[in-house]
């Protein structure tokens, strides 16, 4: 429980320390796997906020490096969004860092580290961040799913090759298990009748997930924790690259006793089964499903003025191969892999900034505060691309000249290869922010840019 | 580009012994699910008389690393066949030099993509070096040069 006098003061405050631990992903039993983690767990604990609540979250850094916290997808302000150099001078080993902000929005975000990210990440500092509506939705149960990617060796240990040219170039460090709330391919209990609220998110390194809800039909309510219209996905799938999130409602009308299995399909071949709801054999919580709305009430967001809108343009480009054409970094055309010897494999608009962010990063371009930017995102290269804007929510307009329905708004905008999505913020918050591929090496390898906001 | 490599192929494949190579060889390949120049690498085995069992996966770098392919001279696929590791878009002639000859090896490994090769648009520019490797932790050497 919080300190009395923390509450009288109308402060939430988290103590979380991020240090080495183990843990059992794989089911195997002990020592388990040698992780880095938050209070001791892959994934971290669940931060639960108020919105329009002041919070307080005290780092404290565990790790023989330095780390920071990035709080993905709140809107907060520049000095609390956790990227080192550009933001904050990173937490060094023994030290601790006190972010804090007011959540405007409700929803579900997650918090990860910035600094060494791809290895930080990828070593298991990742946890969710719920942001609690003031009226919550009404269903029967509301729980989140953290699904995080590992790449382990047969022994059951983090393997290594962190920054393999291969990985960097091509689609990232995907791993070979994946679990649920730091646990192996679990069976989900399920009671027939019952809505529940599934809180969706992708922690991983570079593993995008497709999933589908064998015998249900999942509606989305909210996407990177912001509401939109209750809609199917398309075919059934939800798609989830690295960072993304998504709120889904499902009404289990599904059989007593049965079994349903969750299935990703992203990749071609390579099929499985991220979990299971096992159905008890009781009867149902009612005859037939619930009525009520499943709208979630919209967040605060300042809706763009595009007829004023400021018109900005991001090209990604770079990686390795794919359809027999290579476009090199910085126009060349070549022999070399890219991300070659510390290489860049990446470039924005022919720039690459390499690494987690460091101080003097110039800004690709300048926002007047409380200009509406209109950016283009056009995707050049043969690959997958969570594009993740730190400080700001993006409404989605169109992708690859067709309108994006349902009123989408995100912070991480997934790029299909040769994709070109356009969307639009309003620039209300001032400070250098962060724009990069959530791929996190993609992003090491110079899948970054910054831009201003005055 | 694509005739010129079936032009190179047919006169490796003319300039090489026949009776060798009268049998099918199999091969396995393990390739990135989503990367295409791998499945016209294989399809160009297949054209010189291999088959290709091809098996998308998301760790390859790990794959490769394990079968002793070192990480500075990855290609982007790794092949493995009559007992050894061929990685990258290794010419056909090289890969059946290697299977006559029975080195005491573990692989050979052409990094990188060069344009021009198997697999690969482009017109071929400057030097391939196609590298032996073996698991007892000793440098790479030179095996071909295309």
């Amino acid at each position: 429980m919080r300190p009395l006098s923390l509450r009288a003061s109308g402060i939430d405050e988290h103590r979380i320390k991020a240090a080495p631990n183990h843990a059992l992903l794989t089911g195997d039993g002990d020592p388990g796997t040698a992780v880095w983690t938050y209070n001791g767990t892959v994934p971290g604990p669940v931060l639960r906020l108020r919105q329009g609540d002041p919070a307080r979250i005290v780092i404290e850094n565990g790790l023989d490096e330095d780390t920071t916290v990035h709080c993905h997808g709140i809107r907060l302000p520049n000095t609390m969004d956790g990227v080192p150099g550009l933001t904050q001078p990173p937490i060094k080993p023994g030290e601790s860092f006190v972010y804090e902000f007011t959540p405007p929005d409700a929803g579900t975000f997650w918090y990860h580290p910035h600094a060494d990210s791809l290895v930080q990440l990828g070593r298991g500092l990742a946890g969710a961040l719920v942001v609690e509506e003031r009226e919550p939705l009404s269903v029967d149960r509301d729980f989140l799913w953290m699904l995080q990617d590992w790449r382990l060796t047969k022994d059951g240990q983090i393997a290594p090759g962190f920054g393999n040219m291969m990985d960097a170039a091509m689609s990232g460090r995907v791993g070979n298990i994946v679990t649920v709330n730091g646990a192996p391919a679990a069976e989900q209990p399920a009671r027939a009748g019952e809505r529940v609220r599934l809180r969706l998110a992708n922690g991983s390194l570079a593993r995008i997930m497709a999933l589908r809800f064998e015998g249900h039909r999942p509606v989305v309510i909210a996407v990177d924790g912001q509401p939109c219209d209750p809609h199917e996905p398309e075919g059934g799938r939800l798609v989830l690259a690295p960072a993304m999130r998504t709120d889904i409602v499902l009404d289990m009308q599904g059989d007593p006793g049965k079994r349903y299995a969750v299935i990703d399909d992203f990749y071609d071949g390579l099929a499985y089964a991220l979990a299971t709801f096992a159905y008890d054999a009781g009867p149902p919580l009612r005859a037939h499903p619930l009525d009520a709305p499943l709208g979630l009430p919209r967040n605060p967001l300042p809706e763009p003025d595009l007829a004023k809108a400021e018109r900005q343009e991001i090209v990604l480009q770079g990686g390795m191969m794919g359809g027999g054409k290579l476009t090199g970094v910085g126009g060349m055309m070549g022999m070399a892999t890219p991300g070659m010897n510390g290489m860049a494999a990446w470039a924005i608009n022919g720039m690459s900034m390499t690494g987690d962010g460091h101080s003097g990063m110039a800004p690709l371009f300048t926002l007047k505060r409380g200009a509406t930017c209109h950016l283009t995102m056009r995707n050049e290269t043969a690959w997958w691309h969570p594009m993740h804007v730190h400080g700001f929510s993006m409404k989605l307009l169109s992708r690859n000249g067709a309108p994006v329905p349902h009123r989408q708004w995100q912070d991480t905008v997934l790029l299909a290869p040769k994709d070109t999505i356009e969307c639009a913020f309003v620039a209300d918050n001032p400070g250098d922010w962060m724009l990069h591929c959530h791929v996190a090496d993609h992003q090491m390898a110079g899948l970054m840019t910054v831009f201003r906001v005055t | 580009m694509k005739l010129t490599y079936r032009l190179a192929a047919l006169a490796a494949l003319i300039a090489t012994p026949l009776p060798a190579f009268a049998a099918t060889i199999n091969a396995v390949m393990y390739k990135n699910p989503s990367c295409s120049c791998c499945e016209s690498y294989a399809a160009y085995l297949e054209q010189n008389g291999f088959k290709v069992d091809i098996k998308p996966v998301n760790n390859l770098s790990q794959i490769s690393g394990d079968a002793g392919v070192p990480a500075d001279l990855e290609g982007c696929h790794t092949l493995m066949v009559d007992g050894y590791v061929v990685d990258g878009l290794v010419p056909v002639d090289v890969v059946r030099k290697l299977l006559t000859e029975r080195p005491a090896i573990t692989g050979i490994t052409l990094a990188d993509m060069p344009t021009g090769a198997p697999g690969m648009g482009g017109e071929k520019t400057g030097t391939w070096t196609i590298y032996a490797f073996t698991k007892d932790g000793k440098a790479p050497t030179v095996y071909a040069t295309e």
